[in-house]
């Protein structure tokens, strides 16, 4: 995958139409920052949300192949996303990020469905091996 | 008888002599005028001696007044012999009685012949006197002698009349002018007496006139003090009758004055019951002068023209004056004296037992009671109160409650003590330390208040005083095991917060891995992206020093450090604490919202110890909206001046907040409703809002949730230097009794 048009279309917003798309969504700025261009590294298209409610109002839900979700989120949570979408038959892989290690949440979330969970600090490998086994399985 | 007519010649030279002669005594009253009788017959008797060539010549003279005669008698010269009268009417014998102008021959005793005497009267009846002639001539008187003689006579009688006439007149002029000289000297006298009796008199009737005025004068006072006088005076004489009834006594005892004046005192004012020892008693006295009475004040029962009696206090006074012996009497009705004693009688008695009751209350009190007056001087003391300082009651009595009041806690007292007399309160509470007598300290609870005065007694302060030296060991003791629990509620929390921290700390630590990952990719790519791979690494920096900060924070937060009061800001130390916990409220789906007050001053508190308590509210407050769905998730975390010097910090959240019933109950240790708390939170939170003189409480919104708040005091420059009363419950300082002795 061409890394150039990866950072590309990080740059202008726009994506190539053979790229699947991943989005990121996270209240901290830094993962919206850094996140996004090493996916788009990975040969990924790339998009950065700060709220659960922004993302669903992006209209980039359904082409949405793959979302990287924080769990702790001011207003709706990454686990109440989870649920939003799969009330509205939105079968997106979903990886869960975390920066604290709660055991119940990481069930919780995995019974419902979740394609991955990865605490922070991650490596770039290993969030390599959770997109691609996210994919695999949808 | 007949006589020869000798030679003529010589007749007529005697004759020729006759005439002489007569001429001579016919002159006689020229001579004699003027002269007195005596003169006038001693004149007479030379010039008949004389003219008649006679022996002797006599003449007695018949005083006019019965006085004794004069008698008078001349002898011839040549006789030379000195005979007094009264031995020639000796010799002249009863002679002289005979018949006037009758002659005699008698033997001269003065010589030896014969002699003649011839008798002359004077006057008709020789009343005036007689003159007795004697001769030695023979037929003397002879005629002419006879005649000489008898004009002589009458001549003499004339003039002895006249000189009769003008010695009566001289002397009755004398006797007269006498009279009159001892009239004027009488006159005199008396008008002297007159003059002296009429300046009496005046003088008398001046000192009538004034003794007059001044008895009208008297009169007047007498009258003024009788009329205006609020006792009734009545004055009796000698029998007892009324002499005076004054208004007073006529609107006491209901008489006229009129209808009694005269009347026996005894029926008109004394009860029945008594006029008989009256009647004896004024008889004594008029006996003896004895009374038991008099000038006393005594107590009696008086009748009333009605009938009634009542009591009175008389005074019976001897009225001083002359004659018979009178008085008066001053009668004051003391009825309402006595309903009033007898008012103040039981009034007493109950004072009495209430004081009884007061002083039992006072001194079996189980607390310590002090009276003391606005200056703070101790009145008195219960015996409580003099164990708990170990002095007696005059030992206090010397002392203010100041005094004995421990140095620190004096201004706070005294500024209270202010505000009760001021009127500003009712009363006050204060705990504070007593020095006692042996210099250790005594923890005291004081309810002061002012005990109102009378019109005999003035205000004064009244405190009840607990001992809770035992109590303020406990709280002490209790301090000591708080903190202990805190710091393991710290070590809990610590734990608690291990996860939210570490995410804190994750988030940028996450991000620099994605960063370096993302850098070296890019690095790596043919060409490499050295704009990418800087944008990286700037980001790496920065995430960098997120975590140092997210460190620093938490190193601040838990290092062990002495508390200390010191200037501190606020809205800094609150800052700080939300930067670390906006992780876990965030997680909490929770929106925050900061206030701070601008203008806020510096507070005096140690940072740290707030800090926690402010992490401690703010957790609180994420936890007590975790399980709200129905309504956004708020929190507003509020800095702002409480009143003049206090700083308040208030946390208000839109959670499930609390009842009344559990209101009394979130402060205290081990009290939680939540599932996983160990209730220690808010009770070591108020622990040291309370050592920073503060306040810590908490309020129902007035939609849904609660807000806590505490406020502490500012820090002000007079503090700088101060030694400051750190907090009591941090066992790393001495203990309060202790530091002060």
């Amino acid at each position: 995958m061409p890394h150039s048009s990866a950072m590309q279309s990080s740059r202008d917003g726009s994506q190539d139409k053979n790229q699947l798309l991943s989005v990121v969504v996270d209240d901290d700025e830094s993962v919206r920052e850094s996140l996004p261009d090493l996916l788009r590294e990975f040969g990924f298209a790339a998009r950065a949300f700060s709220s659960a409610k922004e993302f669903l109002l992006s209209g980039c839900v359904d082409e949405t192949r793959c979302l990287i979700l924080d769990i702790a989120m001011p207003g709706m949570t990454g686990p109440e996303l989870q649920q939003e979408l799969k009330r509205r038959g939105k079968e997106i892989p979903i990886i869960f990020i975390t920066g604290r290690r709660d055991e119940t949440i990481r069930v919780q979330v995995l019974k419902q469905g979740a394609a991955g969970f990865l605490l922070k600090p991650f490596s770039d490998v290993a969030l390599l091996a959770a997109i691609k086994t996210a994919l695999r399985a949808n | 008888m007949e006589e020869q007519v000798q030679d003529p010649a010589q007749e007529a030279k005697r004759l020729q002599c006759c005439i002489n002669d007569l001429v001579g005594v016919l002159a006689l009253p020229a001579i004699w005028r003027g002269n007195e009788p005596s003169q006038i017959v001693q004149i007479l008797l030379d010039v008949l001696l004389r003219m008649l060539d006679l022996e002797f010549a006599y003449a007695r003279l018949n005083d006019a007044f019965d006085a004794m005669p004069v008698e008078i008698l001349r002898v011839a010269d040549y006789r030379k012999i000195d005979l007094p009268p009264q031995e020639l009417r000796n010799i002249l014998g009863d002679s002289l009685a005979a018949d006037a102008q009758s002659s005699l021959q008698i033997r001269n005793r003065l010589g030896v012949e014969e002699i003649s005497i011839f008798l002359v009267p004077l006057g008709l009846q020789a009343e005036i006197g007689v003159i007795v002639l004697g001769s030695n001539r023979v037929g003397f008187p002879e005629k002419a002698d006879s005649l000489l003689l008898s004009v002589a006579a009458n001549q003499a009688s004339i003039g002895l009349q006249e000189a009769r006439l003008l010695s009566e007149q001289k002397r009755i002029a004398a006797e007269l002018e006498q009279r009159v000289a001892e009239r004027t000297r009488a006159l005199d006298q008396i008008n002297a007496e007159l003059r002296k009796e009429i300046a009496e008199r005046k003088l008398a009737e001046q000192k009538l006139r004034q003794e007059e005025r001044e008895l009208k004068r008297s009169e007047v006072y007498k009258a003024a003090i009788l009329d205006s006088s609020p006792d009734c005076i009545i004055a009796i004489d000698h029998e007892g009758h009324i002499t005076e009834y004054n208004p007073a006594a006529e609107l006491t005892f209901g008489y006229r004055r009129n209808d009694v004046l005269g009347k026996p005192l005894a029926n008109v004012v004394i009860p029945p019951s008594l006029r008989e020892k009256h009647r004896t008693g004024f008889a004594r006295y008029l006996a003896t002068g004895e009374s038991k009475l008099l000038d006393r004040r005594i107590e009696m029962t008086a009748l009333r023209a009605d009938g009634s009696e009542f009591p009175v206090e008389l005074t019976i006074t001897r009225i001083p004056q002359d004659g018979a012996v009178a008085f008066t009497g001053h009668i004051r009705d003391i009825t309402e004296r006595k309903r009033s004693e007898d008012a103040l009688r039981v009034a007493h008695a109950q004072a009495v037992r209430s004081e009884e009751r007061w002083r039992s209350v006072f001194e079996s009190s189980a607390v310590g009671v002090a009276l003391a007056d606005l200056n703070g001087r101790f009145i008195a003391t219960n015996s409580i109160f003099q164990r708990m300082l170990g002095y007696t009651e005059q030992e206090l009595q010397e002392l203010t409650f100041i005094d004995i009041t421990q140095e620190e806690d004096r201004n706070h007292n005294e500024a209270l003590i202010r505000e009760l007399l001021g009127g500003q309160r009712q009363q006050f509470q204060i705990e504070k330390q007593y020095r006692r007598k042996d210099g250790t300290f005594v923890w005291v609870r004081n309810n002061v208040s002012i005990v109102p005065g009378t019109e005999r007694e003035p205000r004064y302060l009244m405190a009840l005083s607990e001992d809770i030296t035992q109590r303020k060991l406990s709280e002490e003791a209790l301090a000591k095991a708080r903190l202990e629990l805190a710091k393991v509620a710290s070590i809990t929390s610590l734990g608690v917060l291990t996860a939210s921290i570490a995410h804190e700390v994750n988030q940028p630590l996450s991000g620099i891995i994605t960063n370096a990952s993302t850098c070296l990719r890019m690095l790596s790519a043919d060409p490499p992206n050295i704009d990418g791979a800087r944008e990286t690494v700037r980001r790496m920096i920065r995430d960098g020093n997120r975590a140092s900060d997210v460190i620093t924070r938490l190193r601040t937060l838990y290092s062990r450090k002495e508390p200390t009061l010191e200037s501190m800001d606020l809205n800094e130390a609150a800052r700080e604490v939300t930067a670390l916990s906006l992780t876990e409220i965030q997680r909490n789906a929770v929106t925050l919202r900061q206030e701070f007050a601008d203008d806020l001053p510096p507070a005096l508190g140690d940072r740290i110890q707030l800090q926690q308590v402010i992490l401690n509210l703010l957790r609180n407050a994420a936890d007590a909206m975790s399980t709200i769905d129905d309504r956004p998730r708020e929190l507003l975390v509020r800095t702002e001046r409480d009143g003049g010097n206090q700083v308040r910090l208030s946390v208000k959240d839109s959670g499930v907040g609390f009842t009344t019933q559990t209101a009394d109950k979130i402060f205290e240790a081990f009290y939680t409703t939540k599932t996983d708390g160990m209730g220690i939170g808010l009770s070591i939170s108020r622990s040291i809002i309370e050592a920073h003189q503060g306040r810590l409480w908490a309020t129902r919104n007035d939609g849904p949730g609660s807000t806590f708040s505490f406020s502490i005091p500012c820090w002000h420059e007079g503090l700088a230097n101060a030694e400051i009363r750190v907090n009591r419950a941090d066992p790393s300082m001495d203990a309060p009794h202790n530091d002060a002795a």
